[in-house]
Order: structure tokens, then sequence, then C-alpha cells
């Protein structure tokens, strides 16, 4: 019966670690990258030694194709989501999946940062601008100059079907008096190329295949500065934003260490850690990290998630209609 | 299943068995279907009818069918002209020409696309070199429904052929030197007995490379995307970005869409293999070995240049792009750095526990498979043609079905304790195990089965009427005759299980990450450089576990080990 005794083997190989027991554990879900994610939890186990926090990474999109199917099974998993953007979790408000948690840090913050009844709070703010390889002709200052004929076939950008950021993106400038759908129009007229993510611009625009992209800052801020022959630029009409925003699963079973959590990113030491890892803090009194230009150099576009929610699937489909039809 | 001349020990084996299939299989496929019919009361509104009405939905099937065709009509060229050349010629060093052409299978697809885009485009290490590189920001031939249709091709390649290696080896010589002694043409000598004792691997080793087309994301999604090119597995993931009530069941519905696709080309398989069996007896004593003469060296040279283009500069690439501080830096004395190495292994243990788990999970999942396609393929090989053609379609549809849905399916299965057990195996590795098994059993057994089908049965009917019990036959006659394909089928789950990553992707939870997992996270938060280095350690372990088995090959039964004669 070898096969018997090796399933049996193979399932004892299996058994999972037993993690170090600790008084609490808080399940978190996040979009953040591994590093961050990894910072971000271990800076708030050592303000809490008896919470210990285990944490799932994944992006935006399929994190939540997981955690949907899930909940179609009656299952919470998660005590905390910290994800990309603001128009998922009014998603999750409207599915009331949510949670209602007033933090009193909530007044060190701007009132559009965060959600008025406490459903979720932004934490930090990355913005969308402008990415071009030093190697480039042009020198694009502005969203517009992207529908310029030199910029033919030269632009990369994150495609609003996958990356939640691109959506948010898409919304903020077609609601621009000055840029709107024509604008999107005059983009896939220039032949401009929706990649998935982020990630691929950077690809794209660092390796020269394309030579200006749509990015958001961090990632483009960071890399220049490890010698990536690549720049960002801040258009001077603004740039969109998401805000990471943090939340509580109604379904939870640890609500005070969940709250301990949100007031952590919330607090001073946070929004340090949000500095520290390259990122704008969502707190106004705080710096701006390394390779960023000053606060009021940064003009951000007005946004308002629960209208971009109800419009999202239309947006998506005429986005569709431009860049396929 | 209804087995004819059956034995208690066989009517036992059948039904534990088809328990089997029906966890790891038909399990999952009923949960989707029920999830796809969601609503279907509803009529027109429902979400079926509304995705199989989508314009979108038909170019995407139509798209799939075009790349996933010609992908696999490369693979069957690269792979059969691969296995015949190695196999049946007197080329010089046929085990690294082996070991070579199973290695492209080991670079994850979204490294392969990236590495060809690299290769193609401004900042092309080698095209530099060459002062030939295109201006900044040209477009990429790469881009195409071609160039998907290319790297699919390249990707399965070698599938087709370790399935056909395995019946070459097995080619009666006394059949050949007979025609040979009737002064037959090399002409002949193909036409009438090396294709048609061979068919049916090429048709087995066809229909693995078309459904693991079918099912392919990483390509599509790096080469297709930009151009809006779409299939239906990027399609799926395009619909999961909205967070709707009926998301569940437009992806189901989509997903049932390529599972019919998937039923329709195992019907075709089972149709031609029906009409090409032939009993073969094991190995032959000699390997045939056709003189090319002057035409050594010109196929040396030719192979050479294949490996070149789908190895070697995929490889460098990587490589060069492991070594750099940021993307995009060329490579020079003054840029190399170890960096990214130093990250990911002293980072806390994140990169260790990665690959202990994709290990533990490409052994176990690749050993355990191994031993249930001996007594399932014995099974399918007697049971009635209508019982099996339904049994591999089913064993089928968890192959093709892409990795994400296939998670979802399992953790809609899983999420909740198992009734009457009460054990919860979500959030373990055990569910990953489980799905790279439901993922995997076709994989194994087709060149199982093919191999299995074509023994003569005389052997085992002689043993039968000697007294023998079926697990004394499986044991003394099946299992020796057809070891190599079984071995070809355990390798071949390891090497896709170790990089895996489209299953793996929604169904890992924290301490349980795999190694597609990570390099897939770091690429997509913009880390490629750590990526690329992951990817390399990752080759380099694929390589040294070859090796060892390589240094095993002495010990072990003739044709076990593909790069071994």
């Amino acid at each position: 019966m070898t096969m018997k005794s090796l399933i049996t083997t193979g399932l004892l190989t299996l058994t999972i670690p037993m993690s170090a027991s600790a008084a609490e554990t808080l399940v978190l879900y996040t979009s953040q990258p591994n590093k961050d994610a990894q910072m971000t939890v271990d800076a708030f186990e050592k303000q809490n030694p008896n919470i210990d926090v285990e944490w799932v990474r994944d992006g935006t999109t399929k994190l939540m194709a997981k955690l949907r199917a899930e909940l179609n099974s009656g299952v919470t998993k998660p005590d905390v989501l910290l994800i990309a953007d603001s128009v998922t979790m009014e998603s999750m408000v409207d599915g009331d999946y949510l949670y209602p948690y007033l933090s009193d840090y909530r007044n060190q913050y701007d009132a559009s940062l965060y959600h008025k009844k406490g459903y979720y709070y932004g934490t930090k703010l990355i913005t969308s601008g402008i990415v071009r390889n030093t190697r480039a002709a042009e020198r694009p200052t502005d969203w517009s100059d992207f529908a310029k004929p030199e910029y033919m076939n030269q632009i990369a950008m994150p495609s609003p079907l996958y990356s939640g950021a691109a959506l948010i993106h898409l919304a903020t400038l077609t609601d621009n008096p000055n840029l709107g759908w024509t604008f999107y129009s005059e983009l896939h007229a220039n032949k401009a190329m929706a990649q998935g993510g982020n990630g691929g611009v950077l690809k794209a625009v660092s390796s020269g295949s394309k030579s200006y992209g749509v990015i958001v800052d961090f990632l483009a801020i960071r890399e220049a500065r490890k010698g990536s022959p690549i720049e960002f630029v801040f258009p001077k009409s603004g740039v969109s934003m998401v805000t990471e925003p943090v939340a509580i699963m109604k379904e939870s079973k640890h609500k005070d260490a969940a709250k301990k959590f949100v007031d952590f990113l919330l607090s001073q030491k946070g929004q340090q850690l949000v500095l520290d890892q390259g990122y704008l803090p969502a707190r106004s009194d705080m710096p701006v990290p390394a390779g960023f230009p000053s606060r009021d150099k940064i003009k951000l576009m007005p946004f308002d998630a629960a209208k971009t929610l109800k419009n999202n699937e239309a947006n998506k489909a005429r986005f569709s209609e431009i860049f396929e039809g | 299943m209804i087995v004819s001349r059956t034995d208690s020990q066989l009517r036992w084996l059948s039904l534990l068995m088809f328990m089997l299939i029906a966890l790891l299989s038909i399990l999952p496929t009923l949960k989707l279907v029920m999830e796809a019919l969601n609503k279907v009361d509803t009529g027109l509104n429902s979400p079926l009818v509304a995705m199989m009405t989508h314009p979108k939905t038909w170019t995407a099937l139509s798209n799939t069918f075009y790349t996933s065709g010609i992908g696999t009509l490369i693979a069957l060229v690269l792979g059969a002209s691969f296995a015949f050349l190695v196999t049946l010629t007197n080329i010089r060093g046929r085990s690294i020409w082996v070991f070579l052409f199973m290695l492209p299978m080991m670079i994850p697809p979204q490294v392969t696309a990236l590495s060809w885009i690299q290769l193609f485009g401004p900042a092309s290490p080698i095209l530099n070199t060459l002062g030939i590189a295109p201006p900044l920001g040209s477009p990429n031939p790469v881009y195409s429904a071609e160039g998907i249709a290319i790297l699919l091709g390249i990707q399965s390649a070698p599938l087709v052929f370790l399935a056909l290696r395995t019946q070459l080896l097995c080619l009666p010589i006394d059949l050949i030197e007979a025609a040979r002694i009737s002064s037959a043409s090399q002409v002949r000598l193909w036409i009438d007995i090396i294709v048609p004792l061979t068919r049916s691997a090429l048709v087995a080793g066809g229909a693995l490379a078309f459904v693991s087309s079918i099912g392919n994301f990483g390509i599509p999604a790096m080469l297709g995307i930009p151009i809006n090119y779409v299939v239906l597995p990027t399609l799926i993931y395009q619909q999961m970005a909205g967070f709707g009530p009926d998301t569940l069941s437009n992806v189901a519905s989509l997903s049932m869409l390529i599972s019919v696709l998937v039923l329709v080309g195992m019907l075709l398989q089972q149709w031609i293999q029906q009409r090409s069996q032939f009993a073969l007896i094991g190995h032959s004593a000699s390997s045939i070995s056709f003189k090319l003469g002057i035409w050594r060296a010109i196929t040396e040279a030719l192979l050479f240049t294949i490996l070149v283009l789908i190895l070697v500069i995929p490889c460098i690439a990587l490589i060069i792009s492991s070594f750099v501080p940021a993307l995009g830096v060329p490579l020079t004395a003054d840029t190399f750095t170890i960096n990214a190495y130093v990250e990911m292994l002293s980072r806390q243990g994140a990169t260790l526990r990665a690959f202990s788990n994709s290990l533990t999970l490409a052994f176990s999942a690749s050993i355990v498979l191994m031993f249930l396609c001996l007594p399932l393929g014995y099974l399918l090989t007697r049971a009635p043609l209508r019982t099996r053609v339904l049994l591999t379609s089913l064993i089928e549809v968890p192959y093709a079905m892409p990795g994400i849905v296939l998670s979802i399916a399992f953790i809609l299965l899983f999420a909740r304790p198992i009734p009457v057990l009460n054990i919860s195996i979500y959030g373990t590795l055990f569910i990953l195990f489980l799905a790279y098994l439901s993922c995997f059993l076709s994989v194994c057994l087709k060149p199982v089965y093919s191999a299995m089908s074509q023994l003569d049965k005389a052997l085992e009917e002689a043993a039968q009427i000697s007294g023998a019990g079926v697990f004394r036959r499986l044991i003394d006659i099946v299992l020796p005759l057809t070891a190599p394909a079984f071995f070809a089928g355990a390798l071949l789950v390891f090497l896709i299980s170790v990089n895996e990553l489209t299953v793996s992707a929604l169904l890992w939870s924290a301490g349980n990450e795999t190694l597609g997992v990570l390099i897939f996270n770091l690429d997509e938060s913009g880390d490629s450089v750590l990526a690329s280095a992951i990817s390399v350690l990752v080759v380099l372990l694929v390589v040294m576990i070859m090796a060892c088995l390589s240094l095993l090959a002495p010990r072990l039964p003739k044709g076990i080990i593909p790069w071994h004669d």
C-alpha cells in the first residue's frame, strides 16, 4: 500500500507550522508592496507586542477577487483592509461589509481623505503624473502635451481595466473640463499603449520601449533615485490621486485590535513610516519624501469617490470603446 | 466506471479512483457551472446570457483559438523535430540537447515575454552592441497575435517533446530493419512506419500543448493587453476588476466557454487516437539511429540556433537584469551590483520560505500524481470508450481553466470548514496541494495513458492466466514497461508546479507564499530587479535538480530520465 503511506506522509509534510501564539491575531489584506507591508506590520507589532499580524499581499484586483469568493462562501477572513483606492472601498460600503469607526485622529486630516461615517481612512497620497525616459526628445509639462503629434507612438499608460489607480485617473481627468473624454480620444489617436499596471509602464519607459508614460509618483521617483534613466514630472494642471485607505471589516472578531491598527496608521508614527517608505503622507503637516517637490508645487485635481463608483462601469465601457472600437 | 472482466480488486480500485476524480475535477467544475447558471431563470438578463451575447466574448474566443492553434503548431514542429532528431539520429551530445530543451519551461512565461520585448526593444543590450538597435520608443514586433503564438509555442514545445520521446524509444527496431532489408526508401520508412507508430503520442502532446496554451495568462497578458488583443484568460481577468454582484457569474460563464473549447479538443484527440492504435512492447534493446552523414553538422547548427533563441537569450536578459541597480541601467563594470541577491536572501525569510514551500508542493504533487496515474491510466485503457472520453475530458477541464478561475472554485469549495470532518484547509499549504493535483492530473496522465494504450495486451493476459492479481500485474508488467512515461509525467508536473503562479496567486496566504507568487508580487510592485534575481535562482535550482537526476540515471531503468539514453 505504497499509495496510502505516501498520502499520509504528504499530509504530514503539509501540516501548517504553528505561529508563535500571541494574545490576539489580526489578519490584514493589503495591496502594499511586500517590503512596505512587512515594514508596516513590524512597526505596529513593536508598538503592540500582544497583537500578532498575519498579512496577505496581492494586487487590488486579485485581492478583491479572493475576498469576494470568500464572502460568497460566508467567510470573513481579514479583520482589516489596506488597499489602493477609495472607490473599491465605496463598493465595500455599498455591500455593507465595513464597520464604521470614528478615529480620534480624523480631525488632523482633510475631510476629503476619509469617509464621514468612518468607514475608511486614506493613509497616504499616491498621485499619478508623467514619467519620461531621460533620453527622450520632448520635455512634457502637462497632460495636454500628450495630444501633440511629437508624442505619437511614444506613450505607455496603465489600463483602467486592470489598475484601480488608472481607473481613478481616468475618472479624474475626464471630469476636468479642459481635458474630458476628448483627451482620451486624442491619446488613442496618438497610439498611446494602455499597459496592464504601473509596473508595466515603469518597465516600458525605463527600458526605452516607450519614451513617456503615465505612472504613480513613488515608483518613478524611487527608481530614478536608484539610477534608472527616468524622471517624474508633476503636470501643471494637476495630478489625480489614490489614498490607500484602511478599513475594518464588519464581521471582524478582533475589533479592538483592528481599531488600534487604524489609529496606528493615522498617528504621527504611522505617517512617519509612510514618509520613510517614500510616499507622500496623507497628513498635510508632514514633510515630503526625498525626490518630491514641496507640497505647494503638487496640485491635486478634485475627485469624488462615491460618484466615481457610480460611473465606474460606464467609464470602463467608454474607455474600451475608444481604445478598441 | 464499468470495467470489462472485473476482479474484486479492480472494482475496489475503480471506486477509489472515481472518488478521487470526483474530488479533484467534478467538484470544482460543478461549482463553477452552478455559479455560471446563477440567476439563469431571469432569462435574457442573466449574467450567462449577457456574457454569451457580448461581442467581446466572441472576439476573445476567436483570438484564443487563433493564438493557441498557431502556438500548438509551433510547439508540434519544435517539439517533434527535436524529439526525432535527438532520439533517432546519430547526433552528438544527445543528453545535453535534451537537457537544454527542457529548460524553457522553467523560465516563468512573463519573464520570457519580458526578455523578448527587451531583446527587440531600443534598450536591447545585444542589438546595441551590434549598433542596430531601433530608436527610442519604436514599436515592437513582439506585441502581436503572432508574437503571443510564438511564445506559447516555445513554452509548450517541451510537452510535445516529452510525450513523443517516450514513444520513440519504444519503436520496434525489427520493423525498421525489415523495411530496410526490403530496400524501402527513407521517406517510405517515415510515412509507413515511424509516423503511424508515433501518431498517438504526437496527438497527446499536441493536445497538452493546445490546452496549456488556452489557459495561459502570463504571455497574452504581457503581449496582448498593450495592443488590446484580448484572449479568454485576459478577458476573465478584466472581468475580475469589477466588484459587482455578477462578477463571479460572468467569470464562471467565460470559464465554461473555455471548458467547451477543451472538450472539443479532447474529442478530436480521442477520435484520432482511436484510429491509430498500434501495440508496442516496451523498450527495444537498441534504439534506432539514422546516420545523418554530412547533414549532421548542419542539423546541430540548426538545433543550436533554435536553443540560442528560445533559451540562451531569455536567460542572458534575465541574468543582466538581476545585476543592475535599477531597471534600464546598462550593465557595466561600474553599475554591476549583487544588491538584489543580498536583499532577497537576507530579508526575513520570505525567500527561503517560498523556496521550501514551492519545493515541498512540487515534490509531493509530482510523486502523488505519479502513483495515482498508474491505476488511473490502467483503468482508463480498460474502460469503454464513452466512459473514457467523459473521464479524460473531466480531468482535462481543471488544467485548461485559467488558474484564477480554478482557485476561485477552490475558495468557494473550501473557504468554510469541510462538513463532517470539520477541518478547514483554507489558508494552509494543503489547499494549494489539492489545487495542484487537480490542475496537473492531466499533465501526468497524458504520457502515462498514451504509453499504456500502446501496450500489447498479450503480456498482461498471460500473467492473468497464470493467476496474477491486478496489483501484481500493474507492478510487474505495466509499470516497468511504461516507467519512462511515468517519470516524464512526474517530471513535467514538478517543473510546471515549481513556478506555478496563477493558481497560487489567489490561494496563497500569509506564510504560504510560493516562488511564483513571490516573483509576480515583486514584479508587479515594480521591483523587477529583485524579481529577476529570484528567477535566476529558480532556474539555477532547477538545473541543479536536473543534474542530480542525471547522476542517478545509471541506477534507474532505461529511458526514465528524458535526457539520458
